[in-house]
């Protein structure tokens, strides 16, 4: 398939698989909506949920992400042939971050500004490079179509599952993985009370496909990122704006009544947001029905929230999420006929 | 499906600031590395093809609580000459998206607080806001994206950029790449040996690792119908084919025998129905590391029968260093205006080539033979992506 033969009817993806990792739960609903209690700093042994080699030099996201993805592809239940480039060729990544490299670029500059650039570990030394947390699953598991790597501001998941699913209708793979995965961000930083450690894969395939294996799955999700700039936020105008953006990007994903018709035949609204004026620009246009959550430094707390509210979809569900910097995104999240429980 | 046509250009790179500029740089093919200017970056060999400090943007400083580093200053300069150069007018601003290619984003930023000290509280800033920057400089509402798969960042970031275009989920996106000093991102190329201690010499015979450029390559693509609707001056080319693919085979080194790169050539050139007869440039990813040349070589001879006399080869890196996530951008830009001016550019001259890179690289400047020219890009984790741009007209 080439790109002018799809965008005319985008690929109907549907969620087939959950992975989460948190160092409180792994189980979506429970790691979205349970108690937080504060993890030992040790909370994730490699060795035991990835394998005795292999895994030791591995900054802690990228470790996350295998593990979630592990989760994901055993829960999707689909068996393949080793070697078969074909199928290979069909599979693609997409991973957002945004603090999976913080710590380690501080660790890496203090070492350099107080030893030099020799004193780095060569292991390690290929992890200034961001997309490099995301691209061990690529040769772990063949994924040979494409592995993108997303880094907007608190959206940056979201981003993965639209522009992953946008390749997808681009012909450029019938199958996805996605996801984000997140590092805690050094105790001296601004927001080191907020960071998120952990990770959540999921994985999409086409309706028919899943169909015609005899799977199930949770729902469909698509998601839309778009922005509205700070100072625009902050006006008057601000949740006028954020709503108007909300209701086109909706009709974008097919809903075209926009939000309060969504609201209004029973769809749940979850809202991942910070303190910012973004943030309350988006709070006052989804109104107080909206169940609310507080945002992560990262962009991992609204994969949770999809995550936890895929696993248990008995109707429709938006999940929003704005940035401080002006990135805002949404999933809605709708169950399939034959749907699966988490 | 919309097609997408490249209608502003905007630039900043070692060669300067402005269209104009660059492509005097270009046909002048001079250029050379130097000492950064960081006294922190304690390794054995500092150097890089920085922006000019006289073409440095001095702001803007911030957008609400975002402070901007360098990064973000020369995409929003970038993008300011593009918008500009395209004439755009007024769109509505939910039509209008920004997908922005970066490595490392606004790293610098928390280097220099590292060792000058944050100006003053605020909150946690993002290294990868650099086209949330752009966002809101221009007022676009429509999709905004940060992509950051390394040295082919803003290659796959163009193609998501096109994406939006074809879908029609936008009419115009202000896209492209930029990249700024990292002392991070030097030192660990330092320590995993990488770095040429002459200067950055794709395809030469005694080339040792690559050399660093700093730089934003920014453009304006606008689905054909929206360009003609509102008569816009010119269209540089289209971007007309896309191919991508995924080695999966190693974290810094390329698979060697170029499978996927192949792939991803071939479905570029396919996508765009381009003949191998009629490509008439490559801007290759051609970086300076030993065995990434040699690879993308041999394809390009099984690709497009380069040979060493018949497709010309522009070799950018030569000229500018590598410009990490900018780097896609900055050689779509290149051959953006080697299709518009017809021209391809003389190569520099850095010595003796690689028999093992049995590719044409002209030092003296040629006329364009071809309605299209092939952009590649490669990247840590094995991501290719190869772009056809193809001359079109408004």
């Amino acid at each position: 398939m080439t790109a002018s033969q799809s965008f005319t009817s985008p690929v109907d993806l549907v969620v087939s698989g959950i992975g989460v990792v948190t160092p409180w739960a792994d189980a979506p609903v429970a790691a979205a909506g349970g108690p937080r209690p504060p993890g030992p700093e040790d909370w994730f042994d490699h060795r035991r949920r990835l394998g005795p080699r292999g895994y030791k030099y591995l900054p802690g996201a990228t470790q996350y992400f295998l593990a979630a993805t592990r989760q994901a592809l055993a829960d999707a239940g689909e068996i393949r042939q080793d070697g078969d480039l074909a199928d290979e060729q069909r599979r693609g990544a997409a991973v957002g971050t945004n603090s999976a490299a913080v710590a380690l670029h501080e660790s890496m500059d203090r070492t350099v500004i107080a030893e030099g650039a020799n004193a780095l570990s060569p292991a390690t030394a290929p992890y200034f490079s961001i997309n490099l947390f995301g691209s061990r699953l690529a040769t772990e598991h063949a994924l040979k179509a494409f592995n993108l790597t997303l880094t907007s501001p608190r959206v940056a998941g979201f981003e993965a599952l639209e522009a992953g699913a946008r390749s997808v209708s681009a012909g450029r793979a019938s199958w996805l993985l996605a996801g984000a995965t997140e590092e805690a961000l050094p105790a001296a930083h601004p927001g080191s009370a907020e960071s998120e450690r952990g990770a959540v894969a999921l994985v999409l395939e086409p309706a028919a496909d899943l169909r015609s294996r005899g799977g199930r799955g949770y729902g469909r999700c698509r998601a839309r990122s778009f922005f509205l700039a700070p100072d625009g936020a902050a006006s008057p105008q601000g949740p006028e704006r954020a709503g108007a953006l909300i209701d086109r990007a909706l009709a974008g994903l097919g809903a075209p009544a926009g939000l309060g018709r969504f609201t209004g035949t029973g769809g749940r609204v979850v809202a991942v947001l910070d303190d910012s004026p973004v943030a309350a620009a988006v709070a006052a246009a989804l109104g107080s029905g909206a169940s609310r959550v507080a945002a992560g430094a990262g962009s991992l707390e609204p994969l949770l929230q999809v995550a936890g509210a895929l696993a248990g979809l008995p109707g429709p569900v938006l999940v929003v999420t704005a940035a401080r910097e002006g990135n805002l995104a949404l999933a809605l999240l709708t169950p399939t006929a034959a749907r699966r429980a988490g | 499906m919309n097609d997408v046509l490249i209608t502003g250009l905007g630039v900043i790179s070692h060669l300067g600031s402005g269209l104009d500029a660059f492509w005097q740089g270009l046909s002048a093919a001079q250029s050379a590395p130097s000492r950064v200017p960081d006294p922190d970056a304690r390794m054995d060999l500092p150097l890089m093809y920085a922006v000019p400090e006289a073409d440095l943007p001095r702001g803007p400083e911030r957008y609400g609580d975002l402070v901007l580093g360098r990064g973000s200053r020369l995409a929003v300069e970038a993008a300011a000459q593009a918008v500009a150069d395209a004439g755009l007018g007024d769109v509505p601003p939910h039509r209008v998206a920004v997908v922005i290619g970066t490595g490392m984003g606004d790293s610098g930023l928390h280097e220099e607080w590292r060792t000058a000290g944050r100006p003053g509280p605020g909150p946690w800033s993002p290294v990868f806001s650099v086209a949330s920057a752009v966002g809101s400089w221009f007022g676009a509402e429509g999709a905004n994206s940060s992509v950051s798969n390394a040295c082919a960042a803003s290659g796959f970031g163009l193609s998501l950029a096109a994406d939006l275009i074809r879908s029609g989920e936008a009419d115009v996106v202000v896209a492209g790449g930029a990249e700024a000093y990292s002392r991070v991102a030097l030192a660990c190329f330092n320590r995993l040996g990488a770095i040429d201690p002459e200067r950055c010499r794709p395809f030469d015979r005694h080339r040792k690792g690559t050399l660093f450029g700093e730089g934003a390559g920014m453009m304006v693509l606008e689905s054909a119908a929206h360009a003609r609707a509102r008569h816009a001056p010119r269209s540089y080319a289209k971007l007309a084919g896309i191919g991508w693919s995924c080695d999966a085979h190693h974290a810094t080194a390329p698979e060697p025998t170029g499978v996927q790169i192949t792939r991803a050539m071939r479905q570029a050139l396919a996508e765009a129905g381009a003949g191998r007869e009629e490509v008439g440039c490559v801007v290759p990813h051609g970086t300076g590391t030993e065995l990434n040349d040699t690879v993308e070589s041999q394809v390009l001879n099984t690709v497009l029968d380069t040979g060493p006399d018949r497709v010309p080869l522009y070799s950018l890196k030569a000229l500018l260093g590598h410009t990490g996530g900018a780097a896609a951008a900055l050689a779509t830009v290149a051959a953006a205006q080697i299709l518009y001016r017809r021209t391809v550019p003389p190569n520099v001259v850095t010595g003796e080539q690689d028999p093992e890179c049995k590719v044409f690289l002209p030092t003296a400047a040629l006329p364009l033979a071809g309605r299209f020219a092939l952009v590649n890009a490669y990247a840590f984790g094995g991501n290719n992506v190869s772009l056809v741009l193809q001359e079109a007209g408004v």
